[in-house]
């Protein structure tokens, strides 16, 4: 590959926000696992003039479960998520995700940071993180925030987090006891391929209603988005078929997929009908079946 | 293990090498990672090649800048058509056959004229990778689009651009046979269908790459990933040197499936090797080799099928139009193949074909397993799918009542010389499916299969010949020589496995040095199912000239009559009395010592035949054909269109299994890159331009997508090659992609009648239906 | 200007000084130190033919740049066993047929041994999810999953003696 850049290689995260900091802005991009950023780099979609590489912040990768909430550090792996018994436990639908990631190479080195902050439509972490009510921690030279992963985006490969900041952790509260999160992607072939429609979703059950749903769609929007107004129309309800099936029309509603050469927008639209569909059906299934 | 089933009871030779599941002579020094392929040699003061491409299928170019890339430090030699004016490199014929080459030379770098998208348009070395990677994003190209055409019914039309002759049109096959007229007259029911087949590619997994040096006389050398030594023919006439100047050297390639039957990087190499006097190495980046080499025809291939209602077929007539895309190269003979396999396994008494290949601005198109003769397959095993629904008949049934069998004549009035065990192969297919797994909810459950013919050895027309010298060592080791390029499939192993049997030797007692076209005696292609045929029976030739004057020097010595005399186990011996016995060794020094030839170079001919009648189609074209079947059992998912094959059988007349495990490895990879080809394949040009340029965008089937393949090895003993072997090769992949379409049509009660069967496509077909 | 530097690969247990740019892959870094088991499919992480072990771990090679891979320990598919002394996935693949052109072997028994290291006795699921990210073009595959699983007995047992 031919590219020119500087490469730094900080031992701690706050050399690296600096470096990002004081870099030349937009020229300057972070590195973790870079199964992107090194593919777009060789295409030439993106000459930075520097690299900063997060390799050597080990404080950034891990996977913690305390305060009724599960914290993954930014460098966490897709493989981490496979291993972990925290993440099965709360978050099936993001072990779904993980596990339909690529190949275990890739799984092995790209970060759930980096799904998140490449920006793509169709990035298989972010649609079971919305699901789950994910926040995302940022790190930058002015200080920690945190914001919902719900509002990270702003459009197309647009999104909040300045160019000195470093996504250093995600967040989710833990599962609640009568609930299940799934998530479930349509491709081209069952081995690594770019996502045609992404869905994921988390549905609570009380007292013979849903008290809580979540519908995340993926590929389908400029960025992944929940659909709201789906979600609404299931709350507080007992899920029937027909319930179920009008969520699924709603959220097709809520989608906006173009035409491309993997599938066009119409097959795109029938995909988010029938796994909202789906899913949703599937998970209430279950939780009656807990509650009865 | 596959168990082999179906072999005469009678065996006339105790074969102690032949037919064992032997582990390949190649096959731990690849696992150890000590193999090293084109790609891994180099040499000091080298040069670093890169193709600078077009970004436009259809173009004049008005001006070409190369100063920038000239002024960057170290680039030291660089090439535009405007340095090659009178020179041009052929697209037709790779091998050795010495016929008469068309006039279908194209352009080595783009001189005005750009014909399809990513066409070289200069050549540039430098000291580093890096260097002429650099260099060839400061090329500046005046590229003025120039009308063009994207597909071949366009193509057609009066009026439109033209790429070849005065009408696109490069190519025409017919075949007549009987009366089409009378054979629709005398039908119940006509059934006529249009199935359509799409651009894939080879995606073998090592790029193109070699590296070229001009030695001290004056040789250009090039060490190639390639399938055809003996381009170093059309190398020499591209460079305007004398055919005894180039030498090419292979090495074991990493996969081919016929993407390096063509010449590849081999002239770019030449030319820049005998500019600078340096050597060169250039390797294609997987970007270069998807837009860079030719791909698989697309066919339209109209079939209208008359039938009466106890099942037997009274006329065929095919229409096929195939894609050749910017250049000739291969199309004319792919297309001789459809139609040649245009009916299918099946008596047909009353056949007409018509073929064209039309030139348009897509990707030239040219050779890629089965040639044709594959997507001839896709057509007539779907169409017996529906031709047997018409008239409410079983497909196997309706298949059986017309199958071909021994001694029966084929479309084009040749009968084949081996057995035709097409209907054993399917039914034993069908059957190894076992219980049908049950639909359940939106999941439908479908079963199909696919028979076939599929030729191998090369058309007869071009007087193939394959030659093999075998030769034993003092110490009584055994060396082979011989140019056969091994792409994978174990052609080299099987030359040791061939002598080892005839010379009585463990196969690791052979060296085989192969695909060196200044060394090694020629032995053609490794291209349309011919090695094991052509150079198998070379080595046995030579082998066995070599055994018959040892043995017979042996039988002096033991003072009886040669008939009597074995080799095996490194010795000789006398059959019927193993205590007369010496070793190899000892009577190959004996031999050394008297001056008895201990060698043999052997030639081996394919049968000579001239062209078939134009008109009529009829006559010889290929030495014999390979018979057999696939079965497939999918799982269609009719809400999400998802498909799954749940169950994949391939049962195959191989003549003679020389290695069953080899064997059996190449029907497992037939039937996936089959399994590709009907479901996830496809190579999408939109005005030329590729939209499929990686393997993200180009998906073939990973370890996620298969099921467990399984093989039944049928050995008729009745083919042409050695020990009555026929070739597996191509005849692994040409039902697999008919018989998933036909299990689809199953499942879902409608038919997809264009590949790749995607999801998007089933859940449209649903829609419809309702 | 941090562009060019001179760094130490650990690779297959012997320190290697290479003076490579920043921009070099490991893949690039590793050919050009001669370690020609390593092959160049694709460049982008679409084929895995380029696997390498880093610290035990299957990682595309292609996509990792040299000066990350400093300080980690690297094995290529001729560090994992040699003609003399295979490792029993190189021994198992090369006797039962699940080598043909042998281009992608090195990628899928690196993959491999990652995996058996994480899941000593995989399933044929755990396999396919395994090498998932490993293309092979030639063998369909099930030679090498019967390969893997015979290996990982063979570990099984010797790890057990």
């Amino acid at each position: 590959m031919f590219a020119q850049f500087d490469l730094e290689m900080p031992d701690g995260l706050d050399d690296a926000v600096r470096l990002l900091a004081n870099g030349n802005g937009a020229t300057t991009m972070p590195l973790a696992g870079g199964t992107n950023v090194i593919v777009d780099i060789r295409a030439r979609r993106v000459s930075p003039s520097r690299l900063v590489s997060l390799d050597r912040i080990h404080v950034l990768r891990g996977i913690d479960r305390s305060n009724g909430r599960i914290t993954i550090g930014g460098r966490t792996t897709v493989t981490d998520l496979v291993r972990s018994p925290d993440v099965a436990a709360h978050a099936a639908s993001l072990v779904d995700s993980a596990r339909v990631f690529a190949g275990q190479m890739v799984r092995n080195t790209a970060t759930v940071a980096g799904n998140i902050a490449c920006g793509s439509p169709a990035a298989d972490l972010v649609p079971p993180l919305l699901a789950l009510d994910a926040v995302v921690a940022l790190k930058g030279a002015s200080g920690t925030r945190d914001v919902a992963l719900c509002d990270y985006f702003t459009g197309y490969k647009k999104d909040v987090r300045r160019h000195d900041e470093l996504i250093t952790g995600i967040s989710w509260p833990a599962a609640e006891r009568h609930s299940v999160n799934r998530f479930y992607k349509l491709a081209r072939r069952k081995g690594d391929a770019i996502t045609v429609v992404g869905v994921a979703i988390t549905i609570a059950a009380g007292n013979g209603v849903c008290t809580k749903a979540r519908i995340a769609l993926g590929a389908v929007t400029p960025y992944p988005v929940r659909a709201r107004r789906a979600e609404a129309l299931l709350e507080g309800k007992r899920l029937t078929p027909a319930l179920v099936e009008d969520a699924a029309r709603q959220a097709v509603e809520e989608s906006s997929p173009i035409d491309d050469i993997r599938a066009s927008a119409d097959y795109r639209r029938h995909g988010v009908h029938v796994l909202t569909r789906r899913l949703v059906g599937e998970a209430w299934t279950k939780l009656e079946q807990g509650m009865s | 293990m596959s168990e082999i089933v179906e072999t005469p009871t009678k065996i006339d030779v105790e074969e102690r090498q032949v037919g064992r599941p032997l582990e390949r002579t190649d096959a731990r020094a690849k696992a150890i990672g000590a193999t090293r392929y084109a790609g891994d040699f180099t040499m000091p003061n080298v040069l670093h090649a890169k193709v600078v491409r077009t970004n436009i299928a259809s173009a004049t170019l008005r001006r070409l800048d190369m100063s920038k890339a000239r002024a960057l430090p170290g680039v030291v030699c660089i090439l535009t058509g405007a340095d090659l004016p009178d020179r041009m490199a052929a697209t037709d014929m790779p091998g050795q056959t010495g016929q008469q080459r068309r006039k279908t030379d194209h352009q080595i770098l783009v001189g005005e004229r750009v014909r399809y998208f990513g066409e070289p348009l200069a050549l540039i070395a430098a000291e580093t990778r890096d260097i002429a990677e650099h260099a060839a994003t400061l090329v500046e190209a005046e590229l003025e689009p120039y009308p063009g055409v994207y597909d071949p019914i366009d193509a057609l039309e009066p009026g439109a651009p033209l790429l070849y002759g005065a009408d696109n049109i490069v190519a025409m096959q017919k075949v007549r046979k009987g009366d089409v007229e009378r054979g629709f007259a005398s039908a119940d029911v006509v059934v006529e269908n249009t199935y359509r087949t799409q651009f894939i590619e080879h995606a073998f997994l090592e790029p193109e790459v070699g590296l070229a040096w001009v030695d001290q006389d004056g040789v250009i050398n090039i060490r190639v990933s390639t399938q055809v030594i003996e381009h170093f023919r059309f190398v020499a006439d591209a460079v305007g040197v004398p055919h005894n100047r180039v030498r090419i050297q292979g090495a074991l390639v990493g996969g081919g499936f016929g993407g390096k039957e063509d010449i590849t990087v081999e002239v770019y190499l030449a030319l820049l090797a005998k500019a600078t006097q340096r050597p060169v190495r250039l390797e294609f980046t997987r970007e270069d080799s998807l837009v860079g080499h030719g791909k698989r025809h697309p066919f339209v291939m109209k079939y209208r099928t008359g039938v009466t209602k106890d099942g037997r077929i009274t006329a065929l007539q095919c229409d096929f139009l195939a894609d050749a895309g910017a250049y000739v190269f291969l199309s004319p003979y792919v297309l001789l193949y459809s139609v040649v396999a245009a009916p299918g396994p099946y008596r047909i008494d009353n056949l007409r074909v018509d073929a064209k290949a039309v030139a348009t601005n897509n990707m030239y198109t040219s050779a890629f397993r089965g040639f044709g003769a594959a997507q001839a397959c896709v057509a007539y095993e779907q169409q017996m799918d529906e031709v047997a629904k018409a008239i409410g008949m079983d497909p196997l049934k309706f298949r059986r009542r017309n199958y071909l069998h021994d001694g029966e004549t084929m479309g084009t009035g040749f009968v084949p010389p081996s057995n035709i065990w097409t209907e054993r192969c399917a039914d034993r297919a069908w059957v190894a499916l076992g219980e049908p797994t049950e639909s359940s909810g939106a999941v439908k459950v479908g079963r199909g299969l696919a028979a076939y013919l599929q030729s191998y050895g090369r058309i007869t027309a071009l007087h193939d010949t394959s030659e093999c010298w075998v030769g034993v060592e003092v110490d009584g080791t055994v060396v082979v020589r011989s140019g056969v390029t091994d792409i994978g499939a174990g052609q080299v192993s099987a030359l040791a496995q061939i002598a080892a049997e005839v010379l009585g030797v463990e196969m690791q007692d052979v060296v085989v040095y192969n695909s060196d076209s200044a060394v090694t005696p020629l032995a053609g292609t490794t291209t349309a199912t011919r090695a094991l045929y052509m150079t198998g029976n070379a080595c046995r030739l030579a082998a066995e000239a070599v055994r018959r004057r040892l043995v017979a020097r042996a039988a002096t010595k033991f003072g009886v009559d040669a008939s009597t005399v074995d080799m095996a186990f490194g010795n000789v011996f006398v059959a019927d009395d193993p205590t007369q016995s010496m070793s190899l060794a000892e009577l190959a020094r004996i031999s050394a010592a008297e001056g008895i030839h201990r060698s043999e170079l052997a030639i081996f001919r394919a049968p000579f035949t001239d062209k078939v009648d134009p008109e009529t189609g009829q006559g010889q074209v290929h030495p014999d054909y390979a018979f057999g079947a696939h079965a497939i059992e999918v799982a269609v998912d009719t809400e999400t269109g998802e498909i799954t094959v749940l169950k994949s059988v391939g049962a195959h007349d191989v003549g003679r299994a020389i290695n069953p495990a080899a064997v059996e490895g190449q029907i497992e990879g037939g039937a996936t890159q089959g399994q590709g080809y009907a479901l996830s394949e496809e190579m999408i040009y939109r005005e030329g331009r590729l939209m499929t340029p990686s393997f993200s965008e180009y998906l073939i089937p990973t370890t996620m997508d298969v099921p467990i393949v399984q093989s039944i090895i049928l050995e008729s003993r009745s083919g042409l090659g050695p020990f009555g072997a026929k070739g597996i090769g191509e005849a692994a992949l040409t039902p697999v992609a008919p018989a998933i379409a036909n299990a689809v049509a199953d499942a879902i009660g409608v038919r997809i009648a264009e590949l790749p069967i995607t999801p998007e496509k089933v859940v449209a077909a649903l829609r419809h239906k309702a | 200007m941090n562009r060019h530097r001179t760094i130490s690969l650990d690779v297959n247990g012997r320190v290697r000084e290479i003076a490579v740019p920043s921009h070099r892959t490991l893949l690039e870094a590793l050919r050009e130190l001669g370690c020609l088991d390593v092959k160049c499919g694709c460049e982008k992480g679409d084929c895995g033919a380029c696997a390498v072990l880093l610290d035990g771990e299957a990682v595309d090679s292609c996509l990792t740049l040299a000066w990350t891979a400093e300080g980690r320990a690297i094995t290529t598919v001729a560090g994992l066993g040699s003609a003399e002394k295979p490792h029993p996935l190189q021994d198992a693949l090369a006797r039962n047929g699940g080598v043909q052109c042998g281009y992608c072997t090195p990628g899928f028994i690196i993959a491999a041994a990652s995996l058996l290291r994480e899941t000593p006795n995989p399933t044929e699921d755990d396999i396919r999810f395994g090498l998932g990210g490993n293309l092979c073009r030639c063998t369909g595959y099930r030679k090498i999953f019967e390969a893997v699983s015979e290996a990982a007995t063979a570990m099984d047992a010797g790890a057990r003696t």
